[in-house]
Parts: structure tokens; sequence; C-alpha cells
């Protein structure tokens, strides 16, 4: 049981590293970021261009890596979506399906599909760690629960405390008010645009080192979608018992049930919380209604 | 001024047209991208650098091939599209994809009495005894033969000590078939068989599955589903702590892998020959797909020995080969595979699979600090 519990929390916090993204262009702009899955891919193969470049670094690795991924989550903002203001945000939606399709297609070309492992390029071992009680978990399953818990405190922090942070809450909650107020909501849109990518990275990386790089990765973000469903799509709070409800009943079927549950169950607990709750555990009912 | 753009227009018709009929016209389809690319794109690299050799080399019987490729992704809506374009105006057509796309191509080879080779993906029962006179497969893999070589050699590691076998196969029809199969032969083999584990091709983490897999005991586990769950889920055993060992079906991506991995409890079996055996045709081959190639010369056994297949055959078949001619020259092709398999392949009017199938077993040995093979090769008699 303390392995499933284990399993269980390490699977919640790469989820809640996707959903993170989710909900935050959500905030900001009220687009639904369909590419974040691959925006997760394309953080892990920008750990794999950084680790062959500067081979046996791996913080400059990362470093340069999540920066990639920041600036990619800035220019799509920039590039691609702040165009598609004053259109239905349905075709904003349409602009991230595409640039994830596109995305997928740029990194075949050059990549190719090949299965790649940047942990040797990092000059890294990922060794299995015994935790209190018997469950064992690797050591980048570790890194992923506490890439998250830093994650979340940091936006904790930022979003309560700087006030870049209460700016951009402000701009997400009524963008036209905090314009005239002075601030730079495209600024702050791109900002969380940029997080956002920033959060897609640290999954593909941390994902990357500790199973495998493909270009069909981007599959887990729409199970780390329907977390933020779950959660509720405009709540960050939300985002992490969406993830660790999701990630039990996933980890759960697999033990207790048939295996096969374990792929659909995601969409079984979005189902669920459609039926009872359609503003996620905690979105706000208003939401719902503008969406 | 008519008459003569007329004749102008009729002379670029002649021009245009008749080389292309002076061919011999073949179809191929192939996951060239999609998510099982990394199995079926590097046979479609290895027809492209074989053919490319062979024409440049003056043809076949004086007649360079001319290949249409076409990427199906593995999914069976486009094979569909594919087969339809493909089978006009070709002699065969071939398959390397999954086995999603196989209906599609099949109904077409029947309608248009087209014969159909498959290689790179797993090979149809069409192909085996009694075969179908238009169905043929190269491929080093088939379905019910791989778990009765994998059991064997798990029967014969155990060394009549009484073994638990676990199995985990991919949530796709073909794997859980296969390996469904292997645990009702495992139990009539006398071996202790647990239930079959299907894993999903997606799941974050492998983790409760091969938990499942520990905590019901097993001894051995043999996987057979694409690369990336045989080798996530036993990476997932390995972190758990077990101490059993894990037979997996050695897809391409095998020579890369056992080297990262350098786990002795590792076994790879499979019907190709790994590269670092250094055997001239791998010289041969890594110098000719050198610069052509997006992926590692070690990835082009399956297509090249498919290539070597259509090439004897079409020779055998002669000028002109019309379809009928051909499906009769490749029921009797014997191919040499220059060690790339463990013997020659043999078709029959009624086997299209291969008279014998061979297998070897590899893993990494610590005490060579490299991929060495278990034994020789075994050989299967397939009636």
């Amino acid at each position: 049981m303390t392995q499933a519990l284990a399993t269980t929390v390490v699977v919640a916090s790469l989820y809640a590293l996707l959903a993170t993204g989710y909900v935050l262009v959500y905030r900001a702009t009220r687009v639904l970021n369909l590419a974040q899955g691959d925006m997760m891919t394309l953080g892990g193969y920008f750990l794999f261009l950084a680790a062959a470049a500067v081979p046996g670094q791996p913080a400059l690795a990362i470093l340069t890596a999540t920066l990639l991924s920041a600036l990619a989550g800035f220019l799509i903002y920039r590039l691609l979506i702040r165009p598609m203001a004053g259109h239905p945000i349905f075709a904003a939606v349409l602009v991230t399906v595409t640039l994830g399709i596109l995305l997928r297609a740029a990194i075949v070309l050059v990549y190719t599909d090949r299965i790649r492992h940047p942990l040797p390029l990092l000059g890294l071992a990922n060794p299995p760690r015994r935790l209190p009680g018997g469950a064992v978990v690797s050591t980048f399953d570790l890194l992923t629960v506490g890439a998250a818990a830093a994650l979340f405190l940091g936006l904790f922090a930022f979003l309560r405390l700087s006030p870049l942070g209460i700016q951009m809450r402000a701009a997400g909650e009524k963008a036209l008010l905090a314009a005239q107020r002075g601030i730079n909501f495209q600024l702050l849109f791109a900002l969380s645009w940029a997080l956002a990518g920033l959060a897609g990275a640290l999954a593909g990386i941390l994902y990357a080192n500790n199973v495998r790089l493909d270009p069909s990765l981007g599959i887990l973000g729409l199970k780390a979608f329907a977390v933020a469903l779950v959660g509720g799509l405009d709540s960050l709070a939300g985002v992490i018992p969406g993830a660790l409800l999701v990630a039990a009943v996933e980890v759960l079927s697999v033990r207790y049930g048939d295996p096969l549950l374990a792929d659909v169950s995601p969409f079984l607990c979005l189902l669920a919380m459609l039926l009872v709750r359609p503003w996620g555990l905690f979105g706000t009912k208003e939401e719902l209604e503008r969406v | 001024m008519v008459r003569r753009a007329l004749t102008l227009l009729a002379a670029l018709l002649v021009v245009t047209v008749t080389p292309a009929l002076a061919q011999y016209r073949i179809g191929m389809s192939a996951a060239i991208t999609g998510p099982a690319s990394s199995t079926y794109a590097p046979t479609y690299e290895a027809y492209k650098a074989y053919f490319k050799r062979v024409n440049d080399a003056g043809g076949i019987n004086g007649q360079k091939v001319e290949i249409t490729y076409e990427d199906d992704r593995g999914e069976p809506q486009r094979a569909a599209a594919n087969a339809k374009k493909l089978a006009e105006g070709s002699i065969l057509m071939v398959n390397a994809s999954t086995s999603a796309t196989y209906k599609p191509f099949m109904t077409e080879s029947e309608s248009e009495k087209l014969p159909l080779l498959f290689g790179g993906g797993v090979c149809p029962r069409e192909a085996f005894p009694p075969a179908n006179p238009l169905i043929f497969c190269s491929t080093s893999f088939g379905s019910k033969w791989d778990s009765r070589f994998a059991l064997g050699f798990i029967k014969e590691q155990a060394a009549g000590k009484k073994v638990k076998v676990g199995f985990a196969a991919q949530d796709i029809p073909l794997s859980r078939i296969e390996l469904e199969f292997a645990e009702q032969l495992a139990k009539e083999m006398g071996l202790e068989a647990i239930p079959v584990v299907v894993v999903p091709g997606n799941t974050p983490d492998f983790t409760p599955f091969a938990q499942k897999l520990k905590d019901a005991g097993a001894d051995w586990v043999l996987s057979w589903a694409l690369w990336h769950v045989e080798v996530g889920v036993f990476e997932a055993l390995q972190r758990l702590g077990w101490q059993g060992s894990y037979l997996l079906y050695g897809h391409q991506q095998t020579q890369d892998e056992l080297a990262r991995l350098k786990a002795p409890n590792l076994y790879a079996f499979g019907g190709n020959t790994l590269f670092m055996e250094n055997l001239p045709i791998h010289t041969e081959i890594t110098n000719l797909v050198k610069g052509q190639t997006t992926h590692p010369a070690h990835y082009m056994a399956e297509g090249w020995v498919s290539a070597m297949v259509l090439e004897a055959g079409l020779k055998k078949c002669g000028w002109p080969c019309p379809k009928d001619k051909l499906a009769t020259a490749l029921a009797g092709v014997s191919v040499d595979t220059r060690g790339l398999r463990g013997g020659p392949i043999e078709w029959t009017a009624d086997n299209h699979y291969r008279k014998n199938t061979y297998y070897k077993v590899y893993r990494w040995d610590p005490s060579k600090n490299g991929i060495a093979p278990v034994g020789g090769w075994t050989r299967l008699e397939i009636k």
C-alpha cells in the first residue's frame, strides 16, 4: 500500500506540473491551451539539445532548457495568441491544437521518432531510493515531487506577494479594468504563457530523464487536462487535489481493478466531476458559465 | 500550328509515359511518422537505400525498380487511402506498418489480385501455411512462434527448476493475443503462469504494473510489445528491487538499449543478428546508408532483409513481370540473408512465412563489459 501511495504522489506531481500550465494560461487569457502536452515534449527536447551541446553539465543544460521553454511560451503568446485578440476564444483554442501538431511534426523532422534518453548525456544516474515504509521510487521521481512542490510554493508566493503577481491576478480577472489602471496586461498574459512553458518544460525534463523522451509524450497532456478540469480550470489551488485524486484512481485501478482502466481513469474522474460539480473542485461557477 | 502542337504533345506523352512503364513499379505504405514510426520508419529508409544501390547498378533484369512511398502513420484510414492509390499500376505492394493497417491492404490485394509483402510489421496469419497465394511476409518476428521460442528459452534457462512466468503485454490487440497465447502455452509446457498484465502504452508510470508482476512472484517476465512498454516495465521492476530475469522481443532499439541499461538479467530475443557482431554484411550496410538515413545503420536489418527478398523475387520474375507472375516467383524464392538472420528465407507455394525461422538471444555480459549472445541460433520448423 505504501508503494501505491508513493506512486500516486509521483504521478500526481507530474500531472500537477502539466496542469499548472493549463490553469495559468486559462486564468490569464481564457484560452484552453491544448498544446500544453506538446510544450512538455518540447521542454524534453530542449534538454536533449542542451545536453548534447554541453555534455556532462546537467545544471547548465537544465537551466538552458527551462529558459528556452519559457521563451517558447512567451513567443507562442506574442506570435500566435495575441493576434487572435478580438476573435472568438474557440479560434485561439484551435490555434493551440494546430500548434501541438506542428510542434510534434517539427520534433520528428529534427530528431525522428527514436526514443531518446538524455540522462547519460547529462552524466547523471537515476538510482532507486527506498522510502520509509518500504516503498521504492527513483531519484527523478523524488525530483518530480520536489519540483512540483517548489513550483507551487513559488507560484503562490509570486501571485500573492509580488506586485507583478498581483497585477497578473488582476489582469486575469478583469483585463480591461487592469489596463485602465495602467497595467500592461499584454506583458502579463505573455508572462503567463512563459510560466506555462516553464511548468511544461519541468515536467518534460523530469520525465525524459526518468522514463524516456519521444515525440508522443504530449499525450500525457490530455490526462493532465482532465486534472485541471477536475481541480477547477481557473484554480491553481485545485490542481493539487485534482492531481492527487486522478493519480490515486489511476494507480489503484491497476492495483485492485483492471490495469486497462488506468488509461481511461482520468477521464472517468473528469466525467464524474462534470456530472456532480461541473466547475471542478475549486473552480468558480461563474467561470464555467463564461466558458 | 495545331498539328505541330499535337505532335509535340504526343511526343511529350511518349517521353513521360514510356520510362515509367519500363520499370518494376512497387508501392510501399509505412508508418514513416506517428507513434509507431520508430519501429517502422527504418524499414522505409532501408528500402530507399537498398533500391538506390540496385538502380545505380543498372536495376534488375535491365529494369529500374521504382518504388512509390506513402506514409500511413500506422492509421487504418490513411492505410486504406494508400492501398487504393498504390494498387494502381503497381505489381506488388509492401506494408511496413502496424497491424491496424493490414485489413485495407489485404482487401485491396485480394480485389486487385496483387501480391502483398509484409516487411517490418508482424506477419499475418495468411502468410503461414496454408498461405494465401498473394500474401508474403519477411519480418523476423511472428506471432505464436515467438512465444514458442521464448518459453522454450525460459524453460531451458530454468534447467528443471520450477519457475513462475509473468507476462507484460501492451493494450494493443496483437500484444495481448500473443501473450494470452503464451500464458496458455506456458501452462501446457509445465511452467507456472501468472495472468497477463496489460499495460497502457501511455502510462506515466510503469511502477504499478511492475508491482503487480513482482507481487505475483514472477521469476521470469516475458514481454512482447512496443519497445517503450517492454523496457518501461523492466526498468520499473528493476527499481523495485526485483531479482528475476526479463525476456523481451528485441526490436531495432535492442543494441542501444542493452548497452544503456547494462542489466545482466535483461534478455532480448529476436530473428536479426545485432550489428555488434560486426559481420561483413553489417559493415556493408553501415557504409552504404551513411548520410542517407535518419536512423542508425543497426536499425536497418529488418528492412534490408525484406528488400533482399523483394529483389530475389523480381530477379526470378524476369521481364516483363506482371503481378501474377511475380506472386508465383515469390512463392519459390530462397534468399541467403548473409548472416542478417540465422538462415535463409525460403518460401514455398503454401508457406509464405519461411520454412525455418531462427532466433537468437542477447544480453549484457558484465564480464565482457559488452553485449553478448546467449548461445547460438535456435531453429524452429514452420509447418
